[in-house]
């Protein structure tokens, strides 16, 4: 893959560079281009701005990306690719990160099929996932990348039917992906097995995970049947696979791994009271341990979330959101667990908002997401500011604070509270 | 001869909307019929359209930003509620962002928005129609129109060319102008000019219209302009490879096309 990116780039300028933002210019659209070229290089940097005794540094992030977006299409077929050149001197690595490598089509009027490494989304939720079992990266979320690479991508084969009252998303990933995870590089995290928070300086190695067999049989599928109502979008949803992140033990292997797990729900979203509103359900079935009583595996769940957002001045949008985590067979959790101190509670109860404020023509962003658990007195702040400075050049600053105790989901995060800075053009 | 039936009556209604053309034609005093056509000039010609739009924002220091789409429109009813999709082609970052609108007269609109690096659709929230459109001077309630029933109408002049109507809000509360006013073409029934006046009488904002054009029939603004008289900044929208009554069907203003952008509707290419 890195020689082909090698070639791309040589052979890039050559293609179809003319597209220059002249008055004069032909608008591009109207051209007949043979591949069209964009991209980005961005420069990000951040630091945890709290003592962390499990960490041997505090730089969170110190990197360079460089990104080539192409794309081409013809009557029958669109080709896109994204690929990212990451120079991280955290790790000291070079990473080539392929977000996309797909083709897309549409063989009929109703069918839409997209084949290859992609990106996908969907559910109601405001960084709030319940029916959504793409993966997802949460070093990149926690450390100040763009929003962007909240979403990791996946090999898959999309199909999408589009029908007359009802439409079908299918989603068919051969391998399954888990979510980028937390591994102790860079940011720390509590581990019950040790009784304390986990990094670099405490930890063996970084946390690898267990993955379930490459099989046919242990692939993921995730299907949508969904359509409007009026106003309203209503959803139904499924999902076959693994937990996301290596909630499971492996006494064989002595290592963290993933659980079969298998998720149904449903989601409602429209427009009410001058402001949109969504609701969504999902119950995340643990296969292999309905009754709650294997302490390697995690227990089935049923998560609910209920949100609304609004503008509640000129340029200033206010979300809220509601969310539920209850687990099932609690007792049999506790009974069974090898560390019941550090258990997770029955009931999760979270409360969101998203504060967004745009001046100076939509060029100023001023926003501000937060998380807090009222029952387990955690939560989580995410204030950025971001500056588009012209159609190429922007910047953002802003920091995650974690507050809590320990064993909590934000409060083992506690000693990762960071700034960052991110400056990018785009082309 | 069937089919060139259709295209006939199109002809026809073409000539019976820009049926005041005619200078010896005895001008209008009533002004609801004067706005009602209008809005439809403006807002509503042909079944459906696309264009390529190009907008330049120019702030008070000469700085420039571009915003370029195709924009796709679907009326459901003339006069009433319509479909709007946009595609963005400029700037780099925003490119492959689609925006769905289903404007409903008399109530809020439903809106969308499409954003390809997270694959995410978004729901947004109705919301102050006089905000800005993606960071230019104008706003969504200029690229959609104002609903005629939101004000009261007053033709305060009559000129050789031109109908001078003034507008005044029926709520105040809701618009950030104590009236504007309105220079229509007597022959394309086309707003020439607007003008926005502050509570203290003070003009503050203009859109005016430089350049139109007779496509397929129908006399379209191709070129205009918006001044923030109190920043001092301006934007100016372009439009090119505009068409008309295309028989885009109601499909394309959905979620497929979020997602899907289909290139039969949304290419220009001659």
């Amino acid at each position: 893959m890195r020689g082909l990116l090698f070639v791309l780039l040589l052979c890039g300028p050559t293609l179809a560079f003319a597209q220059d933002d002249d008055w004069g210019d032909d608008w591009g659209d109207e051209d007949v281009q043979a591949v069209e070229i964009h991209g980005l290089v961005e420069v990000g940097v951040g630091s945890r701005v709290v003592a962390d005794d499990a960490q041997p540094g505090d730089v969170l992030m110190n990197e360079a990306r460089f990104r080539l977006s192409l794309s081409h299409f013809t009557d029958r077929a669109e080709f896109s690719f994204k690929g990212d050149a990451l120079a991280d001197a955290v790790t000291g690595d070079v990473e080539l990160d392929i977000r996309q490598a797909l083709v897309t089509l549409q063989p009929s009027s109703s069918l839409v099929l997209r084949l290859g490494r992609q990106v996908m989304t969907w559910g109601t939720g405001d960084l709030v996932f319940l029916n959504d079992l793409f993966p997802k990266d949460f070093v990149a979320f926690f450390i100040g990348r763009d929003d962007e690479f909240l979403k990791a991508p996946a090999n898959a084969v999309r199909a999408t039917v589009y029908g007359n009252t009802v439409n079908l998303d299918v989603a068919w990933l051969p391998r399954f992906t888990p979510d980028r995870f937390l591994t102790g590089e860079r940011l720390s995290f509590f581990d019950p097995g040790q009784g304390q928070r986990v990094g670099l300086e405490n930890l063996p190695a970084p946390l690898d995970a267990v993955r379930p067999t490459a099989t046919l049989a242990h692939s993921e599928a995730a299907a949508r049947l969904y359509r409007t109502l009026g106003t309203y979008e209503v959803a139904l949803y499924g999902y076959v696979g693994f937990t996301k992140q290596p909630a499971a033990f492996d006494a064989d292997a002595q290592q963290a791994t993933f659980a079969p797990l298998s998720v149904y729900g449903a989601s409602l979203r429209g427009g009410l009271a001058g402001g949109i509103s969504h609701a969504e359900v999902a119950y995340y079935d643990a296969r292999d341990d309905r009754d709650g009583d294997d302490p390697l595996l995690p227990n089935s769940q049923l998560r609910v979330l209920v949100g609304h957002e609004r503008e509640v001045a000129t340029n200033l949008t206010l979300g809220v959101q509601y969310y539920l985590e209850h687990l099932f067979e609690h007792e049999a959790l506790l009974a069974s667990s090898f560390t019941p101190d550090y258990a997770p509670s029955e009931q999760r109860h979270i409360v969101t908002s998203r504060w967004t404020y745009r001046a100076r023509q939509q060029t100023v962003t001023l926003s501000l997401f937060t998380f807090w658990s009222p029952n387990d007195g955690d939560g989580h702040l995410r204030p950025v500011v971001q500056h588009q400075w012209n159609d190429a050049v922007s910047f953002a600053v802003g920091g995650h604070l974690f507050f809590g105790d320990a064993p909590t989901f934000f409060g083992q995060l506690a000693d990762n509270t960071n700034v960052y800075g991110r400056l990018r053009y785009s082309f | 001869m069937i089919k060139t039936l259709p295209k006939l009556f199109f002809f026809l209604c073409a000539l019976l909307l820009v049926g005041g053309m005619d200078a010896t034609a005895q001008d209008l005093t009533d002004v609801h019929t004067i706005i009602d056509r209008a809005n439809l000039a403006a807002y509503y010609a042909g079944d459906d359209g696309r264009a390529l739009t190009r907008l330049t924002i120019v702030d008070a220091q000469g700085r420039e930003r571009i915003r370029q789409f195709t924009i796709l429109r679907r009326d459901v009813e003339d006069g009433g509620d319509q479909s709007y999709a946009v595609l963005f082609s400029r700037p780099a970052d925003v490119r492959g962002t689609v925006f769905l609108v289903q404007k409903h007269v008399g109530e809020d609109d439903d809106r969308w928005l499409y954003l390809p690096s997270l694959d995410l659709v978004k729901r947004i929230a109705a919301g102050d129609k006089r905000t800005s459109f993606v960071g230019s001077d104008f706003y969504y309630e200029d690229v959609s129109g104002r609903a005629p029933q939101e004000d009261e109408h007053a033709l305060i002049e009559t000129t050789d060319t031109q109908y001078v109507i003034k507008n005044t809000p029926l709520d105040p509360g809701s618009v950030e102008f104590a009236s504007w006013t309105v220079w229509v073409d007597k022959a394309t029934f086309l707003p020439m000019k607007m003008e926005y006046v502050d509570a203290a009488g003070d003009v503050y904002r203009r859109i005016e219209s430089l350049a139109v054009e007779t496509v397929a029939g129908y006399p379209t603004v191709t070129q205009m302009k918006v001044s923030d008289l109190r920043t001092g900044g301006h934007t100016i929208s372009e439009m090119r490879s505009i068409a008309y009554d295309l028989g885009i069907p109601e499909q394309v203003f959905t979620e497929r096309t979020l997602r899907n952008p289909q290139r039969e509707w949304f290419s220009t290419r001659p």
